[in-house]
């Protein structure tokens, strides 16, 4: 018999509770006033502010009484964690997880595994990987002892696997953020059998929907470990195998290109071109929205690109920025562009002009990557700059941001 | 590539000042040269930690979690307004691609990287001004100088710039096809009035060498009277070659054909868009080859049925590789040769081979001296050799063991006749006849063995010439 949670109507609504003390001060960080970048065009501070005042705070993400209870319902002051990770709280979340363990807050066994699977996660993100692996020591021995029907007095009538799967898929990942590329791609490779058994059994359509999700997922992280080794046929057989299993058109068209992006990267032009072109037809037999819109005028962006042809590629870039603002892959790219037209002091313009419009969204290593190159070209002295960036991004970067990518 | 978790990238920063020879120069320099190699850039990998809300905070076997929590997650992210970093930790239900971690962003090089013969050098020189005053007539250069030469790139001596302010920058790029190996110097120069109203010049020097990206082999094979080039690719790079283009270009005398194996089935894509999914050809880096099959058949001209004596040029390989974003390189090999090939000066053929041969009888064959040169031939002798094998032959012609022939003509046959008795039955071969000129004293290398096929045989008898159409026992 199936359990399913739900909020029962029996209970009266619980009005929102004001925020513990953790995120008060999490949202307190977020209130700096951010130094404004040197080279910027003269924005407000109020501007910036603004998004984060009093009034709208980031604490209101989870801003309804269902879903706090919801997460509450199914684990102990879940919504927290949810709403710690979401902020990127990586190191509270460690605090947290902690301190329920000391205090004996959690009293379910499923409650253990799921603040458990949000430290693993937490100290991986902290790259803080041979804890993460000594955390997820009782995968190493075995998720079979984790079932409800082991604890019939907490769970009556339930049965089944209470491990999230996300235990296992970081069981699989870790080796490789520890050097053992081998180990990782191995057991990415059982992990992938093990679900195409759970597969062939007689699985309600909910759960049989849910395990093909998680197919797909190992097979999108074996084929990037694939592509970060440069393995490209193998990772074109994969890809090719996804696509054939994807009906939906959105997410087919998403994926065919990367299946492009992976072409053009080893220097397939005239495939890449193809696979393109296909995408331009399925968008345009779905009469697609905004973000369809866009992936096509990126890719075309980027065939425009590699002819060198770098004013067509902006232009395409310009009209997904205006159709959408917080198109950050367009922003990035329209930079580029603009520095190989010679222009780098607009390339540098429109990277600074995104951190601060929408800096949460732009505000990622890559970016970050690119914009301190500019700044090494653009500056002899360029490490005060730098350091600018980097005082900023550690006012607002989530804990798990890579701080090394400023290169400072 | 920014590899999550690693560190970012170590050394070679994108941007780079050089070497500056300080021996022209006096005092502080208010202008300094920035370079960057501008080679195309390429897209960002990861493996996110990014995850779907039903693998996280439910077990594994629950099922339909989904419902409520696409409403859970749909009262989360809305786009605009969604200022928090969900995006580096929940995966989105409409993009479950989003785990393969190749979001489409590109990343600018980040170190020079190693360049090879056949590509383009392309690179972006920004001059800053870092000085508190504005320097005037900027006269900039830039040049490539190799062992061999100088190429000049830029040059503004016939249009200065007038002015860069203070804290401003005058940038260019320059690209230039990369044709010999070895270190090449980036020569930037600049001479400018500063501040001071002083005439200043500033050089600076990039250093870089050349390699050698490929390496080809080639094996000639003479079959029959087709000739084929087998050439072995090996890739010396760093990086995967894409082979774009692989085009054998055969000499005059030549046409070519490049064989391909037949595909097999697997390789047959089944799926729809079955023209994506041509199996591309991608060259290992580090030593990886490929090999390349052509079938070469020479062009006979009507008028001169000769072949070419001396060595045989067959032609060149035309390559076009490309790396990532289809970056571009181009090389041609040298002349590649073939055998060496004789010229054939005599050709000898069996014209009449009596349709029933018997045993230990013996047998006339009728053949034909051919001199295939624009001058005289001879005379010859015709040998049939018995000392060659150890074996037992099985035909043997006793008596007359030469056979003397007069002068041909050029482009003359002569015919003659030998006769033999046979040994054995069954298929058997005439062979070990070798020609001499008498003349030139030298023996024709050993011509072809004739086939007969012989019925029965019977008894040993004697051998004789009969050429003159007399019997002599």
């Amino acid at each position: 018999m199936t359990h399913r949670f739900s909020i029962s109507p029996i209970h009266a609504r619980i009005p929102f509770s004001p925020s513990p003390p953790h995120r008060q001060n999490l949202a307190g960080d977020l209130h700096t006033h951010r130094p404004r970048l040197p080279l910027l065009r003269s924005q407000s501070p109020a501007l910036y502010n603004s998004h984060f005042s009093k009034d709208h705070r980031m604490t209101d993400n989870i801003d309804n009484a269902d879903s706090v209870k919801t997460y509450n319902d199914l684990c102990y002051d879940l919504s927290s964690l949810q709403d710690l990770a979401s902020r990127g709280a990586w190191r509270s979340i460690l605090d947290k997880v902690a301190q329920a363990r000391s205090r004996s807050l959690l009293s379910k066994p499923h409650e253990h595994l799921v603040y458990l699977s949000f430290n693993a996660i937490a100290l991986t993100k902290l790259r803080r990987f041979s804890e993460a692996v000594a955390e997820l020591d009782l995968v190493e021995k075995g998720l079979d002892i984790y079932r409800y029907e082991t604890y019939p007095h907490h769970y009556p009538n339930r049965h089944g696997s209470m491990a999230p799967f996300v235990l296992r898929w970081l069981h699989a990942e870790l080796p490789s953020r520890l050097g053992k590329r081998q180990e990782t791609l191995d057991r990415f490779y059982i992990l992938l059998q093990f679900i195409k058994e759970k597969l062939t059994n007689n699985l309600p359509d909910s759960s049989r929907e849910v395990w093909k999700k998680r197919e797909g997922l190992v097979i999108n992280s074996i084929i990037s470990h694939h592509l970060s080794h440069k393995e490209f046929g193998v990772c074109l057989d994969l890809i090719n195998e996804l696509i054939n299993r994807e009906s939906a058109p959105v997410p087919r068209a998403i994926l065919m290109s990367k299946l492009g992006y992976i072409q053009m990267q080893f220097g397939d032009l005239e495939g890449a071109r193809g696979t393109f072109g296909v995408i331009e037809r399925i968008v345009r037999e779905q009469k697609g929205d905004t973000e369809m819109m866009n992936l096509v005028n990126r890719n075309k962006a980027l065939m425009f690109m590699v002819e060198k042809d770098y004013a067509s590629a902006v232009r395409e870039y310009q009209e997904c920025i205006d159709r959408d603002g917080s198109d950050v892959v367009a922003i990035n790219n329209k930079a580029l562009c603009l520095m190989y037209m010679r222009d780098l002091s607009d390339s540098i313009k429109v990277m600074e002009n995104a951190l601060e419009r929408i800096p949460t969204i732009a505000l990622n290593e890559t970016f970050v990557v690119n914009l301190c190159s500019m700044y090494e070209l653009a500056y002899v002295n360029h490490s005060d700059i730098k350091k600018t960036l980097s005082s900023w991004i550690a006012r607002v970067a989530p804990d798990d941001f890579d701080t090394s990518c400023t290169r400072i | 590539m920014v590899n999550e978790g690693e560190g970012g990238p170590s050394g070679g920063h994108g941007g780079y000042g050089g070497d500056n020879n300080d021996s022209d120069t006096d005092g502080t320099q208010s202008l300094a040269f920035r370079v960057m190699r501008l080679c195309r850039p390429t897209f960002h990998v990861e493996t996110p930690l990014r995850f779907d809300l039903s693998d996280l905070i439910v077990g594994e076997d629950d099922d339909d979690p989904q419902s409520q929590f696409r409403r859970l997650l749909q009262s989360q992210s809305s786009t605009t307004t969604d200022l928090t970093y969900t995006n580096r930790f929940l995966l989105h239900d409409d993009h479950p691609s989003d785990a393969m971690g190749l979001p489409g962003m590109l990343v600018l090089p980040q170190s020079f990287g190693a360049i090879y013969l056949g590509e383009t050098f392309c690179s972006y020189i920004s001059i800053n001004n870092s000085s508190s005053f504005e320097v005037r007539d900027i006269v900039i250069k830039a040049e490539i100088q190799t062992e061999r030469q100088r190429i000049l790139l830029l040059d503004t001596t016939k249009t200065p710039v007038e002015t860069i302010r203070a804290g401003g920058r005058y940038d260019f790029i320059v690209e230039h096809d990369v044709k010999e190996l070895g270190a090449h110097t980036l020569v930037c120069t600049a001479q400018y009035s500063d501040g001071d109203a002083e005439r200043k010049y500033l050089p600076q020097y990039f250093k870089f060498t050349v390699s050698n990206p490929l390496s080809v082999r080639t094996k000639v094979r003479v079959v029959k009277e087709t000739t084929y080039l087998e050439a072995c690719l090996e890739n010396n790079t760093k990086s995967n070659l894409y082979m774009d283009q692989v085009d054998f270009e055969p000499a005059s005398n030549w046409s070519a054909v490049l064989l391909r194996a037949d595909s097999h089935h697997s390789e047959k894509s089944v799926s729809a868009s079955r023209e994506i999914f041509k199996p591309p050809i991608l060259i290992k880096s580090g030593g990886g080859i490929h090999n390349y099959l052509y079938q070469l058949k020479p062009l006979l001209d009507e008028s001169a049925p000769m072949k070419f004596e001396g060595s045989n040029v067959l032609g060149k390989l035309q390559i076009t590789w490309r790396t990532n974003l289809g970056e571009p390189g181009r090389l041609q090999t040298q002349q590649i040769t073939g055998n060496l090939i004789t010229q054939k000066e005599i050709e000898l053929k069996a014209t009449k081979v009596p349709s029933v041969i018997i045993l230990e009888k013996p047998f006339t064959v009728c053949l034909s001296l051919t001199n295939l040169t624009e001058s005289k031939l001879g005379p010859f002798e015709v040998l049939l050799s018995l000392s060659d094998s150890q074996e037992e032959k099985s035909l043997i012609g006793v008596g007359l063991k030469k056979m003397a022939l007069p002068q041909v003509e050029a482009f003359r046959s002569l015919n003659f006749q030998m006769n033999l008795i046979p040994m054995e039955a069954g298929m058997q071969k005439i062979s070990g006849i070798t020609v001499f000129n008498t003349t030139e004293k030298k023996s024709y290398d050993p011509l072809p063995d004739i086939e007969v096929g012989l019925h029965m045989f019977l008894s040993c008898y004697c051998w004789s010439s009969n050429w003159s159409n007399q019997k002599h026992y």
